[in-house]
């Protein structure tokens, strides 16, 4: 996972339940690379021997040692779970569960990323609007690199998605999360973080894919021209002033 | 000494291996007896990361029939430079480059460490890896629509230097020109002629224009130019084709009411299989077939367009009265084999809610090394993320995926190689260690497995052939070589050796030895795929009572009983979880078609013949787990009588996870306990199962359906069905006790089974 990566990428979204019954959750771009490093919690592998064998005369479940506790649903349609606090149960017409011996932890530690049911909303928190003339310069600057080297065909194919890219940005097509990792990504462009970038493309497109996937394969393909130039190109006089140019549009 | 138990973990780590018996009988009589053949599950890629690949080519026996690898079970003598080959003997002198070897200056393959020991040795050219997506276009839009944004998306997951190409058909084959610029053109073929691997190149030009080439000398295929046309690099082609992708549309042939959609899938992979057979023989290459629906013309169909006659089930089988089932299956049959012989793999993913003739079709990855995936459509989160972890990577950021392996066995010479079950063809090969008692696909030493991932996981079956009151074989040990030679990921070639022993015990004096050397798991596991290769040629109940014969054998054998008296019969702890294990079995889809649609039991058997022992155990017997205020998350029976009020069940049963709240828990839960402070812990004990579930979500390939659901539930039948019904309508005495949860069914229980079981196991007329 890239540094980049932030907690609001790591989500999981409900699956969709209309087209396919008992359709799993999916999990974020993020949360799924996550996964396939990271350390693995103690796999839920065991099994208990039937009593059959073991001349336990009927089924246990579990472990028979752990006392039951005393209350009965029959009669008491819902006692109240067992509260948390060491504070005794408030009166109680019926018997309340018994609270000592309720503390047990559960083996579960911490989850450790935030799981909501959708990116926009954790996403609220980025305090200020994304501005497209910051990543539009950053990608230009790329292009223009690659100019020199790159197949025009190619480059104009490039420019084309990029110019898509910034239309649906401008007339709003493109959700927070989206514009906001573009920046993210533009930015590691600029650095010469390629894996960087191409991890935030790929983040984006398997998260994103009906917003981004008519324009991204163009950034794609424009991290994979970039890093493979000599990186000499990256700073001549005219790429460079690719950057000034733009940026003196923008303080006009 | 360490524990049995620690011991087999121990090599499941190291060497990938389980073994049904860790203490093998001396002789072929008393293997037999022994009832569970000697046999393992082999792992053959198993995820190493702490061991890295060597980069030198393995060291050979120089005995012509054997040429085994020099291993750490070999004799050396350092002085000499010579070391004896511990299957045949033959002793061997060192190559030059060893010559600087010592006691103290040991190559890593004679480490005892090492007994599993990877080489990456490099011979020809590279090439690339290649993709070839064959999709259906006769989709409803929203299908449609997911599916292109998914293979638009697998371009930035490919390997950027591999080769994709495109296939679409619907009542036509389109095979797509990639290039870079220009106009797109396809080559159109129609879907109801059979073509040869040789029309079918010579249409799309990939003969060299040499007509008449000199007789003797088949006309050259392989022109890389015209390959290149279908099969470009993605790094190259990656806008086009998304664009492409992006503009493919619904067949737009009419379909006629009540009719199906005219669908060519039998031409569309055949022309697959033809155009990678042409132009990249023996090349990793992976065939993905993305299909919403039966093949319904052409050779291959599974059923006709009229709507009115429904595809074939179970009962139209049976009674021998599904017209299209023999043909298809032997085209589809056909068709893997030559992709097998190739050593490409086929992949199928398949989203509709009827059928879509993967009865007929398994075969096309089983053979080969494929994954199959099927759901309700392509717009569900299933097929989306099982599609994503096709290309998912390792810890070093390799795909887990490899190519063309071929698997080599080589056993001393008192074991013979009986055959092997898993998504792998035989390569033939003959020689002295090939059993005449075929087990599984046996006859061969070798079997080529087209495609692999870590999880890959074979039984492999063994025949002792010692003769009874001989002498325990020389060096009291037995050893076994697996040679799996493969195209990683990166497109290396590959060696993986593993080398294991295990010692002979004599069965009459050491019987106690070698029950407590069992490994039920695997043995439960190498038995179920006995049960699962014989059942898709015999009778369901001749299969059966074929099971049941063999765990009433083992009980004989094992059970300390009184003759003639069942409540004295007792199962030691290594066999303890035996008979629970088969009972449940019994119950599984992989038997019981009752209730599973053909192509579901084809589906749940793929994916059983080839999963590790760990998840092949779990889709036998689900894994249950019980959370409470009483403790940590436990294990608890698989039985009615643990579904408690005041529990939260998770059962996982590899296909599905269910999450069940117990009637108390449920009513708590919609009180809204969960939100108040003072029930905080309510609200943890609420999120342990959702966390448990999600770890498992993550990481399950191809991912399961998520049942979310509580007492009373409809949804509660996935629980229901799969728990012993140890209370039922039936036994009512469990009625108004707080001790389960009584299921309607008239099904046997593991109590009544287990009571049969001791009957007839300490039955003196058995």
């Amino acid at each position: 996972m890239t540094a980049s990566m932030e907690a609001e990428d790591l989500y999981i979204k409900p699956g969709n339940q209309e087209r396919g019954w008992n359709d799993p959750p999916q999990f974020s771009y993020g949360l799924q690379t996550a996964a396939q490093g990271g350390p693995k919690r103690a796999p839920l592998n065991k099994r208990v021997p039937p009593p059959q064998l073991t001349g336990s005369p009927c089924p246990v479940s579990g472990n028979s040692s752990t006392p039951m506790i005393p209350f009965n649903p029959l009669a008491n349609p819902l006692a109240p779970p067992p509260c948390s606090t060491n504070t005794p149960p408030r009166p109680c017409p019926v018997a309340a569960p018994p609270l000592s011996g309720m503390m047990i932890k559960l083996a579960t530690p911490p989850r450790a990323c935030p799981v909501v049911e959708h990116t926009d909303t954790a996403s609220s928190q980025s305090e200020c609007e994304p501005d497209v003339e910051d990543v539009i310069t950053h990608l230009n600057w790329a292009l223009t690199a690659c100019r020199h080297t790159v197949k025009k065909q190619v480059c104009d194919d490039v420019a084309k998605r990029l110019k898509l890219f910034e239309e649906m940005w401008n007339s709003g097509k493109l959700s927070l999360p989206v514009r906001r990792r573009m920046i993210g990504l533009a930015q590691e462009l600029k650095s010469c973080n390629w894996d960087a970038a191409d991890e935030i493309h790929r983040a984006l497109i398997v998260d994103h894919v009906n917003e981004v996937s008519q324009w991204m394969v163009g950034i794609k393909r424009l991290i994979a021209e970039t890093r493979s130039l000599n990186p000499s190109l990256l700073h001549t006089q005219e790429v460079d002033s690719v950057l000034e140019t733009n940026s003196t549009v923008n303080s006009e | 000494m360490a524990t049995y138990q620690e011991f087999i973990q121990q090599n499941e780590d190291r060497d990938g291996v389980r073994f049904s018996w860790n203490l093998w009988p001396s002789s072929r009589l008393e293997a037999t007896r022994l009832v569970v053949p000697v046999s393992c599950l082999f792992t053959p890629l198993k995820e190493r990361p702490d061991l890295p690949p060597v980069q030198y080519e393995p060291v050979l026996c120089s005995r012509a029939n054997c040429k085994a690898v020099l291993n750490p079970l070999c004799q050396v003598d350092f002085r000499a430079k010579i070391w004896a080959c511990n299957f045949c003997f033959q002793r061997n002198p060192f190559p030059p480059s060893y010559a600087g070897i010592s006691d103290v200056n040991q190559p890593a393959e004679l480490m005892p460490q090492f007994s599993t020991i990877e080489y990456i040795v490099q011979r020809g050219p590279v090439t690339p890896l290649i993709f070839l997506y064959v999709v259906d276009t006769c989709l409803e839009e929203e299908d449609l629509q997911a599916l292109r944004e998914s293979l638009q998306m697998s371009l930035s997951l490919l390997p950027p230097d591999a080769l994709v190409g495109l296939i679409t058909f619907g009542r036509m084959v389109q095979v797509h020109e990639l290039s870079c610029e220009g106009i797109a053109k396809s080559y159109v073929f129609r879907g109801t002629k059979e073509l040869s691997s040789k029309q079918i190149q010579e249409m799309l030009g990939l003969m060299k224009p040499t007509a008449s080439a000199p007789q003797g000398r088949p006309a050259a295929p392989q022109d890389p130019a015209a390959a290149c046309r279908f099969l470009q690099p993605v790094h190259k082609v990656d806008m086009n084709l998304t664009d492409l992708l992006g503009e493919l549309q619904r067949d737009p042939w009419p379909v006629p009411q009540g009719k199906r959609p005219l669908r060519s899938t039998g031409i569309a992979l055949s022309i697959a299989v033809g155009l990678l057979e042409g132009t990249y023989p023996n090349t990793g290459a992976r065939v993905m077939l993305f299909t919403g629906g039966p093949p319904t013309q052409g050779p291959g169909m599974v059923v006709g367009d009229e709507l009115k006659t429904p595809i074939r089930s179970w009962h139209d089988i049976t009674k021998d009265n599904a017209r299209h089932l023999k043909k298809a299956t032997k085209y589809y049959e056909a068709l893997a084999n030559r992709a097998a012989v190739n050593g490409h793999s086929i992949d199928i993913y398949a989203c509709a809610l009827d059928q879509t003739g993967l009865l007929e079709m398994k075969c096309l990855s089983n053979l080969t090394g494929g994954h199959i995936a099927m759901g309700d459509s392509f717009n569900t989160s299933l097929f989306k993320q099982t599609f994503q972890r096709v290309f998912s990577k390792d810890y070093k950021g390799d795909f887990r995926m490899a190519f063309g392996g071929t698997l080599e066995v080589k056993t001393s010479r008192e074991l013979k190689v009986s055959g092997a079950i898993g998504p792998c063809v035989s390569l033939n090969s003959k020689g002295p260690s090939v059993s005449e008692n075929e087990m599984g696909v046996g006859g061969t030493t070798q079997w080529k497995i087209c495609g692999l991932c870590p999880s890959t996981t074979l039984a492999m079956y063994f025949e002792v052939v010692n003769q009874h009151n001989a002498p325990i074989p020389q060096g009291g040990r037995g050893a076994i070589q697996f040679v799996t030679q493969y195209q990683h990921s990166s497109t290396q070639k590959r060696i993986r050796v593993t080398t294991v022993a295990r010692n002979w015990a004599d069965a009459q004096s050491q019987i106690q030895h070698i029950e407590s050397s069992f490994d039920q798991e695997a043995s439960a596991v190498i038995m179920a795929r006995l049960g699962v290769f014989k059942a898709e040629s015999e009778e369901g109940p001749d299969v059966l009572r074929w099971l049941d014969r063999q765990l009433i054998r083992l009980c004989q054998k094992f059970g300390q009983f009184n003759k003639d008296d069942p409540a004295s019969f007792k199962l030691s702890e290594s066999l303890s979880l035996y008979p629970q294990f088969m009972f449940h079995l019994r119950r599984s889809p992989f038997l019981q078609v009752f209730n599973n649609s053909p192509d579901e039991c084809s589906y749940y058997r793929h994916h059983f013949v080839r999963q590790d022992l760990t998840q092949s155990l779990i889709m036998i017997q689900p894994i249950l787990y019980s959370y409470s205020f009483h403790g940590p998350p436990e294990p608890v029976l698989l039985d009615s009588g643990s579904i408690l009020p005041d529990r939260i069940l998770l059962m996982d049963t590899f296909f599905q996870l269910v999450i069940y709240h117990g009637e108390t828990i449920a009513q708590w839960r919609k009180a809204g306990y969960q939100e108040q402070p003072e029930y905080e812990n309510f609200k943890h004990l609420l999120v342990a199962p959702l966390d448990d579930a999600q770890e498992i979500l993550q990481n399950r390939f191809p991912m399961p359906r998520y049942i979310d659901t509580e007492h009373g539930g409809s949804q509660a039948r996935f629980l229901l069905s799969k728990v012993n019904p140890s209370q039922t309508h039936n036994n009512l005495y469990a009625w108004g006790q707080e001790s389960g949860a009584p299921i309607l069914t008239d099904d046997v229980s593991l109590q009544v089974f287990m009571d049969h079981l001791k009957k007839l196991a300490v039955s003196s007329a058995a």
